[in-house]
């Protein structure tokens, strides 16, 4: 198929591109990659025996960010919120999109009554308040990171049914795709081997901000409660915890914030210096 | 006309039918049993078997869906597992504070971020937008919930100028009510403008590239009219579907900041029946907020029908 294949587009670059330009976006992800894949391995204590004699140190030579109320190390819990931010990120980027795409490339490919109906669903998916989705799957199974985040999932679908209907619109009167058609390939095989790869870079962008909102939405589901559970952390756990002492000891609550909104951040910035890229790789 | 409307009223209806099957279903085969639950200590196999008839869970889940959802037609929402109350009665309770809270937040909220963003769309060249862009991409990455601890934190612990927490009804005392929302209020706005400010400051540089701009330019209009007469009318009607679809966000954020300021609204209310396996109240929170962004998303798509008649013919 090599003679049809869809005209490449430069993915390798973006890389260099970011380091370059967003050398903030690249510091702030590389730290955060760094303590959600080694945090076990790096963390000085352990993240969920408690220790009441040390309760709420602040920070010193053995704990350096300090201890929280039950005398849990507080970068140990911080290293371990990181790996949770990371799951949620994949479970929400893995189901929204696996079945955002899906739903994007059918409806964009095939067009007519399916793209109508598709469409349909995905414009009432959209907005749809996460929390009551978030509610209503935990008070059907239990409360847990996974469940959680698959309500945030399920919201982030329509953002990248939208690309890669988007691209797929595009896409489907072009000379390769018209060429494929020609040798006889079938709709769903083109879409998949012709269609699919063109969208990759669309797809990434989406993925970095959906990314970003997945942890900002596991701090928020995981603080009322839905998400994480004790004695676990997660950086929603962990402000849920120090909300209780936010008058005997408020950088609990601000180192955790801080870190949270760095990581966002990271992920924000990345996802703006990926639509550079491929806006200036289109021209 | 009427086909258009026809179309958009029988999509929300489409919705909210979808929606009160998803919370009945969820709910319904949620694991426990409802009569058991109800009983708690006094529960023996014979109690539970009766109450079991009684509340009608023996019957096939279909016929109880349909049962289930001529109550909900006629305006009944059940009784509460928890506390006996009628759902109405709760749910009812619970809508003012939540409404306060979300319709203020948005009125602050708009009234900052839409002239924030048509000013910084319209100097996107000026080496001053720059930090007011970054601003607002650390706006969009910081937690909102966050925000509101930080505000207690401040004005609550250190200085203590307002309220933590609480709500005092309007009728009672209106500066007490005011008092008590200022925080909240910010917080949920301070939450909202960032993403509106991006969305205004995107759309109102697309319309500044438009060829009437640059007529009315050569016309000779000032950079201040051509923002307010020729701009900010066309960035209008894109806004405001961008705040329906953002509606979802604002009851998510409504609930999330009920619980930090403790204010007894639907959140709280629909919170607290998760954590207590209180179905009756979960269904009735979850049926009333969907209902309401149905509702609004549907008014918003009507209003601008009236406002551009192009809509209309698509």
């Amino acid at each position: 198929m090599t003679e049809i294949s869809a005209p490449a587009r430069p993915q390798r670059g973006a890389v260099a591109y970011i380091l370059r330009r967003s050398p903030v976006a690249a510091l702030l992800v590389a730290l955060f990659l760094i303590a959600a894949l080694l945090g076990p391995w790096l963390a000085p204590h352990s993240m969920t025996d408690t220790n009441l004699g040390q309760a709420l140190q602040p920070p010193n030579a053995t704990y350096w960010l300090g201890t929280d109320a039950l005398g849990r190390d507080v970068l140990s819990r911080l290293l371990g919120s990181a790996g949770i931010a990371a799951q949620a990120f994949l479970i929400v980027v893995l189901t929204g999109g696996v079945l955002g795409t899906l739903f994007g490339l059918v409806a964009g490919g095939i067009g007519g009554l399916t793209d109508l109906v598709l469409s349909r669903v995905i414009e009432i998916l959209q907005g749809f308040p996460t929390v009551l989705v978030a509610i209503v799957i935990v008070a059907l199974l239990s409360p847990s990171l996974t469940n959680a985040m698959i309500a945030v999932g399920l919201a982030a679908v329509p953002d990248f049914a939208r690309v890669a209907r988007g691209v797929a619109i595009q896409l489907r009167e072009r000379e390769f795709i018209q060429a494929a058609r020609g040798l006889g390939m079938g709709e769903m095989r083109i879409l998949a081997s012709e269609v699919l790869p063109n969208m990759v870079g669309p797809l990434i962008i989406i993925a970095s901000f959906d990314g970003a909102q997945a942890i900002m939405w596991e701090a928020a589901l995981s603080f009322l409660g839905l998400g994480v559970q004790p004695p676990y952390p997660s950086f929603g756990s962990m402000l849920r915890e120090a909300q209780n002492f936010l008058a005997i000891q408020p950088s609990l609550a601000i180192t955790v914030g801080l870190t949270v909104s760095a990581i966002i951040l990271g992920l924000n910035l990345l996802g703006d210096g990926l639509s550079d890229y491929y806006d200036r790789s289109d021209k | 006309m009427a086909i258009y409307l026809l179309v958009r009223i029988l999509g929300g209806v489409v919705t909210l039918f979808c929606v009160s099957a998803l919370a009945f279903f969820a709910t319904a085969l949620a694991p426990g049993n409802p009569a058991a639950v109800l009983l708690g200590n006094l529960a023996t196999p014979e109690r539970i078997a009766a109450v079991t008839e009684q509340m009608g869970l023996d019957k096939p889940l279909p016929i109880r869906y349909a049962i289930w959802l001529k109550e909900m037609l006629q305006g009944n929402l059940g009784t509460s597992n928890l506390s006996f109350k009628p759902v109405n009665d709760l749910v009812l309770a619970a809508l003012p504070p939540t409404l306060e809270l979300a319709a203020l937040s948005l009125a602050l909220a708009v009234v900052i971020a839409i002239p924030m963003g048509l000013i910084l769309a319209q100097n996107r060249d000026r080496w001053w937008t720059r930090p007011l862009s970054g601003l607002v991409t650390l706006g969009i990455s910081v937690p909102g919930f966050w925000v509101g601890l930080l505000l207690i934190v401040v004005f609550s612990m250190t200085f203590k100028l307002l309220p933590s927490g609480g709500y005092v009804p309007m009728t009672r005392s209106v500066s007490g009510n005011l008092r008590a929302m200022i925080l909240p209020v910010l917080t949920l706005a301070i939450y909202l403008i960032p993403s509106l400010v991006r969305f205004v400051r995107v759309t109102a540089a697309n319309v500044l590239r438009e060829d009437y701009i640059d007529t009315a330019r050569a016309k000779g209009a000032g950079a201040w009219r051509i923002l307010l007469q020729h701009v900010a009318p066309n960035t209008l009607i894109p806004t405001i579907t961008y705040i329906g679809l953002q509606l979802g966000v604002l009851i998510s954020g409504a609930i999330v900041i009920e619980i930090i300021f403790s204010i007894p609204g639907l959140g709280r209310l629909g919170m607290n029946a998760v954590l207590n396996r209180d179905y009756p109240v979960i269904q009735g929170v979850v049926l009333l907020a969907a209902t309401g962004y149905v509702v609004v998303n549907l008014l918003i798509d009507l209003a601008y029908s009236l406002i551009d008649p192009r809509i209309r013919t698509r």
